[in-house]
């Protein structure tokens, strides 16, 4: 895997209300290992690659400068970062949602966000287009668990990283996680699936696969550390 | 802090997935806020949701997508006061021409606001100034318009007059005598009079006012409604009155008045 492009590059923490649109990332503390982390931290690092200003492949300017530019008030470097990740934005939020109305109206919503504050993402430090897929897929999430109220979870950190910003190391990350999923038990599969996309609790889907919790946890957990470990390889 | 102070693994991806309950994920952000390794495991574990995002199909745009957001942004821009960059002019030399630019407009925006607020007070305070004064107005004219009424009423000829009095009140009897002493002339009405026998009368007196013996002045009887009578009666003329007088008497009359006098009335003097 080439360095710099495919690896991780940061770690954000975004804390947010679950109905609340605004972001508040924050810089996360430097990563050390957890005590039952399998995935040693220093191993992590060791790869990663500041994505800060790397470019799209094609010689177009790198993320960073493009934020840069838009914190100018510049539309033609928004409309830049928009062609770079909105295709990747609504196919998550469409996978969520389900409906293209819905996706394209987070989709835009959440580029609009970043047009009137650039300075939400913190760049330099990790990944845009990563940080925008997981924003995208939270955000659907709020929308479906607003749609059937269940639990939702306040004050939840989340983070992003990995560089996107090229669109044939985007394909080919994509490529291969799914490769990777694909060779997965179809039970850590349909956990994950449950989890990320449909925005169920462990709990929810233990009830609804009838599985045991823990074995639901174990099997989401793992399905996170095969493809963590899969791009590190 | 040993291994058993932390969040398992487990939990920590859960709960940086949103897939805890939300009592869990009160427990899981307690600790979290103040234990830095379990903090880094979730921003991991949350770096690992990138890339299960990157697994969902990709998907063209909807059709103008594009072109919805670029004139969104427009629009933005337009309304904030954003300036656009012209095509192929360098950012870093147009940044400080566009933050000065920038800074005047939103200076003259920052003043306009204020003056506008301030205006939309003072339009406010006229209004609820103008909305006093049209109360005020239209109460006057309210009380003016009723004064004029009752005047109205007071003062119209065809104006019924009517005394009323408590629904089962008895009436009280009363009489009205004008007398004209230098000819003996007397008119004498009466009301109110109660119903009386029929060998019974009532009879009028005229006492002198030299002191002699009171003047029998006519009989009379009420109608039903209790009124009656007495119109220019037999009297000598030139006796002025010092009173007058109703007793009840036989139905053939009294030479002299017996007691108790029901009706009394003493005369003023001429011309009062």
């Amino acid at each position: 895997m080439r360095a710099g492009i495919e690896e991780a590059i940061g770690f954000y923490i975004t804390r947010r209300h679950p109905y609340n649109t605004a972001w508040l990332p924050v810089r996360a503390h430097s990563m050390t290992d957890h005590p039952s982390n399998p995935v040693q931290a220093q191993d992590r690092t060791a790869s990663i690659n500041s994505a800060s200003s790397a470019g799209d492949g094609r010689g177009g300017p790198g993320d960073e400068t493009l934020l840069e530019r838009v914190k100018a008030n510049d539309q033609t470097a928004m409309t830049d970062l928009f062609d770079r990740y909105a295709g990747l934005v609504y196919s998550v939020a469409l996978r969520v949602l389900h409906d293209t109305g819905q996706a394209e109206d987070m989709m835009q919503d959440v580029f609009f966000q970043l047009w009137k504050n650039p300075g939400s993402y913190v760049h330099g430090r990790g990944s845009l287009g990563a940080w925008l897929a997981v924003v995208a897929r939270n955000r659907a999430v709020d929308v479906l668990r607003r749609r059937k109220p269940s639990h939702p979870v306040e004050d939840v950190v989340l983070a992003a990283n990995t560089n996107l910003a090229s669109d044939v190391e985007r394909n080919r990350m994509m490529e291969k996680v799914r490769e990777v999923l694909k060779g997965l038990p179809s039970e850590q599969q349909k956990s994950l699936e449950l989890a990320f996309f449909e925005g169920l609790t462990h709990a929810e889907i233990a009830a609804k696969t009838g599985d045991p919790l823990g074995t639901v946890k174990t099997r989401i957990r793992t399905a996170l550390i095969s493809l963590r470990k899969a791009v590190q390889a | 802090m040993n291994e058993r102070d932390h969040i398992s693994p487990e939990d920590l991806s859960l709960y940086a997935m949103q897939a805890l309950s939300e009592s869990e994920a009160a427990v899981v952000r307690a600790h979290v806020e103040t234990c830095s390794v379990c903090r880094d495991e979730v921003a991991q574990a949350a770096g690992d949701l990138a890339l299960a995002a990157l697994s969902a199909e990709q998907h063209p745009l909807p059709e103008s997508a594009r072109q919805r957001f670029v004139e969104r942004v427009a629009a933005d821009a337009k309304t904030a006061g954003r300036a656009s960059d012209a095509p192929g002019v360098p950012p870093v030399q147009a940044k400080p021409i566009r933050r000065i630019y920038a800074s005047v407009q939103w200076s003259l925006v920052g003043a306009m606001a204020v003056l506008a607020f301030a205006m939309l007070l003072k339009i406010g305070d006229l209004n609820r100034e103008m909305k006093k004064l049209k109360a005020d107005e239209a109460q006057q004219t309210a009380h003016a318009a009723r004064a004029q009424q009752v005047l109205d009423v007071l003062t119209a000829a065809t104006a019924q007059h009517v005394l009323l009095t408590a629904a089962n009140a008895h009436p009280v009897p009363g009489g009205r005598a004008v007398y004209l002493a230098s000819t003996g002339g007397l008119i004498f009405q009466a009301n109110n009079l109660a119903a009386i026998p029929a060998d019974k009368t009532y009879e009028l007196w005229v006492i002198p006012a030299d002191g002699k013996a009171p003047i029998p002045a006519g009989l009379f009887r009420p109608d039903a409604a209790g009124d009656a009578s007495v119109v220019l009666p037999p009297l000598p003329s030139g006796v002025p009155a010092k009173a007058f007088g109703v007793t009840m008497e036989k139905a053939t009359g009294s030479p002299t008045p017996t007691a108790p006098i029901l009706l009394a009335g003493a005369a003023p003097s001429a011309g009062e």
